[in-house]
């Protein structure tokens, strides 16, 4: 009878088990062949000629740094590397300093339009950024600003992203603390500088580092104005690499190489994201949900 | 003493301007200063841009010369041309499969994170991680893998004895190649804005319909589906969006080969503005692209609307 009851158990237990494991599998196998492209890039970029053409071998059984010292002799890496931090980093600063004083104002002062200003925001993310190419390629070529950190970094400052991220963010600030900075002879500036500002660090470190990435991977507008090869960013430079074997005549010898150059586009953000990866979450999170 | 007065005086402008009311409550003056450097920037690189655009759109503008009032030349062009039904029609036929291909992987992961498994957080990781990267990292990794001699996607296939394809150089396969590698570096974002939408949801309430009876299935598709409506509403908004902006993958990977197969519509946009110079027909392509991506989204919310009522 008790020997009955005990496997009537360890079978319910064991049944829970395989049910929990066949809900578990599928995700994992996904989750596995979602990095494979990414680990396949690392993989073929340290292994030499002779195996990538041997065919798959998923560990590479020899390791070469070859391909990369390739990339950096044959392309000028270092300076696209400086245009695309200068870049990355300017516009996260801009942006941030735009966005958060707008969002500021949107989200806790009175003031007569308050609405009409957010709902043009708002509604400007419906027009596809494709709109306003042209004619900013235009004025690009007009003020002969193609070719420099100004048709870089200015217009991506336009984004409403960080503003709409601030404004979240300091609707969700209590009262009280305003007031109390009111008391304490604080102006509006002075709320903002000294209380919302460092209370704003969570918005902060997320848009800095969703504003980092998009700009850093950005690709059809650095495209447009860089004309000299020494004004690309990275992504826009390292697409020579794509010059390959889109035919179909088999030139594999370039992939090595090929693989190296976009992992040392990839490997900054990759890093970025392993470690900071919650704030990421975060920023996306506060977009979608709160909107 | 005047200044003292000056000070106190209670028809000085400044005091006078600090008393106006708006709605009952004092207007915050200086939030015109907080709002003033973004609002020039904006009007600058975003509100002007777009008007000056459709002005242009009514022009032969080229890189030289001056540009020359054409009326809706540029649009009766569009109409005539072989190539616009060739790009929207590709284009299209990637929305076709990308925005239901996103949505659904997403909506799977988002629900199989939720559940809070072993491995959870590393597995999330995973999903979200090709976000991060660069569209020319994406393309180029792909390449390789769609490479077909020894590319690994051809020789993972031929093991188990399907035959060599040209996926990105034949007809046959290059819209639904592109397809897969937009949805593979998609997905993850959109998963994330689900994952939130779900952690909205109260757990009592799935757990309340399980004790009333309900399958988990029923539990499903009754509340938490239903709930999550926002959330997916936002995400298939935004992924309409994109998907008919897809460029960067189809302008590095095939340049719109073979033989114009994968061409999209930015990628059109692209060719005749900014490698033929005709930066009036481009200007006119971009206004149409703008129309048919109002007219997707609003035909979204009205179809959300009415399945809600």
């Amino acid at each position: 009878m008790s020997n009955l009851s005990l496997s009537t158990l360890y079978n319910q237990t064991s049944l829970r088990f395989i049910r929990t494991f066949i809900i578990w599998l599928p995700g994992a196998v996904v989750a596995l062949l979602w990095l494979f492209p990414l680990y396949w890039m690392l993989n073929t970029s340290v292994k030499p000629d002779r195996l990538i053409m041997a065919g798959v071998d998923l560990i590479p059984t020899e390791i070469t740094w070859e391909h990369y010292r390739t990339v950096v002799a044959d392309t000028p890496v270092i300076r696209w590397f400086v245009n695309s931090i200068v870049t990355s980093v300017c516009v996260v600063a801009g942006s941030l300093v735009l966005g958060s004083l707008t969002g500021f104002a949107l989200a806790r002062m009175h003031f007569p339009g308050r609405s009409v200003i957010f709902w043009l925001l708002i509604s400007s993310l419906m027009i596809p950024p494709e709109m306003s190419i042209v004619p900013l390629f235009i004025g690009v070529l007009r003020l002969e600003v193609q070719d420099s950190f100004i048709s870089l970094i200015i217009p991506p400052l336009a984004s409403v992203f960080p503003v709409y991220l601030y404004r979240q963010f300091f609707l969700s600030f209590p009262r009280e603390l305003e007031d109390a900075a009111a008391i304490d002879g604080c102006s509006r500036i002075g709320t903002f500088m000294r209380v919302a500002l460092p209370l704003a660090r969570p918005a902060t470190l997320a848009g800095a580092i969703l504003i980092f990435t998009s700009n850093w991977n950005s690709f059809l507008w650095p495209l447009l104005v860089a004309f000299k090869t020494e004004w690309k960013t990275l992504p826009v430079g390292m697409a020579f690499y794509t010059r390959l074997d889109i035919q179909g005549t088999s030139t594999q010898s370039g992939y090595g190489e090929a693989m190296a150059a976009v992992a040392i586009v990839a490997l900054p953000t990759l890093i970025f994201f392993l470690i900071l990866q919650r704030y990421f979450i975060e920023g996306v999170t506060q977009v979608g949900i709160k909107g | 003493m005047t200044h003292l007065a000056d000070r106190a005086a209670p028809d000085g402008w400044l005091s006078r301007l600090s008393r106006i009311r708006y709605r009952g409550r004092r207007v915050d003056w200086q939030a015109y200063l907080f709002i003033l450097p973004f609002a020039l920037i904006f009007i600058v690189i975003t509100l002007l841009p777009i008007f000056f655009g459709i002005y242009i759109s009514f022009n032969e503008w080229g890189i030289v010369g001056d540009p020359e009032w054409v009326g809706l030349d540029n649009f009766r062009e569009a109409m005539q041309d072989d190539w616009i039904p060739k790009v929207w029609g590709n284009t299209f036929q990637m929305a076709a499969l990308v925005v239901p291909g996103t949505v659904l992987v997403a909506l799977l992961m988002a629900l199989w994170i939720n559940r809070e498994q072993w491995l959870s957080g590393p597995i999330r990781t995973a999903f979200f991680a090709p976000h991060v990267v660069a569209i020319t990292v994406t393309a180029i990794i792909w390449i390789w893998i769609f490479e077909k001699e020894t590319g690994l996607l051809n020789l993972a296939l031929y093991g188990i004895g399907i035959p060599k394809q040209g996926w990105l150089t034949t007809s046959k396969w290059v819209i639904q190649s592109i397809s897969l590698v937009t949805i593979w570096q998609a997905v993850g974002f959109h998963m994330v804005i689900l994952l939130a939408g779900l952690k909205e949801i109260p757990a009592e309430m799935g757990e309340a319909a399980v004790i009333d009876g309900a399958s988990a299935w029923q539990a499903f598709w009754r509340i938490t589906l239903p709930l999550l409506t926002p959330a997916l509403g936002l995400v298939i908004t935004l992924e309409i969006i994109s998907a008919f902006r897809i460029f960067g993958q189809v302008y590095l990977m095939t340049g719109g080969g073979p033989g114009g197969h994968s061409a999209t519509i930015v990628s059109y946009i692209y060719h005749e503005g900014f490698v033929r110079f005709r930066l009036g027909f481009a200007a006119a392509l971009s206004l149409l692209l703008f129309l048919t991506i109002l007219l997707f989204t609003l035909l979204r919310a009205r179809l959300v609307r009415e399945h809600s009522n």
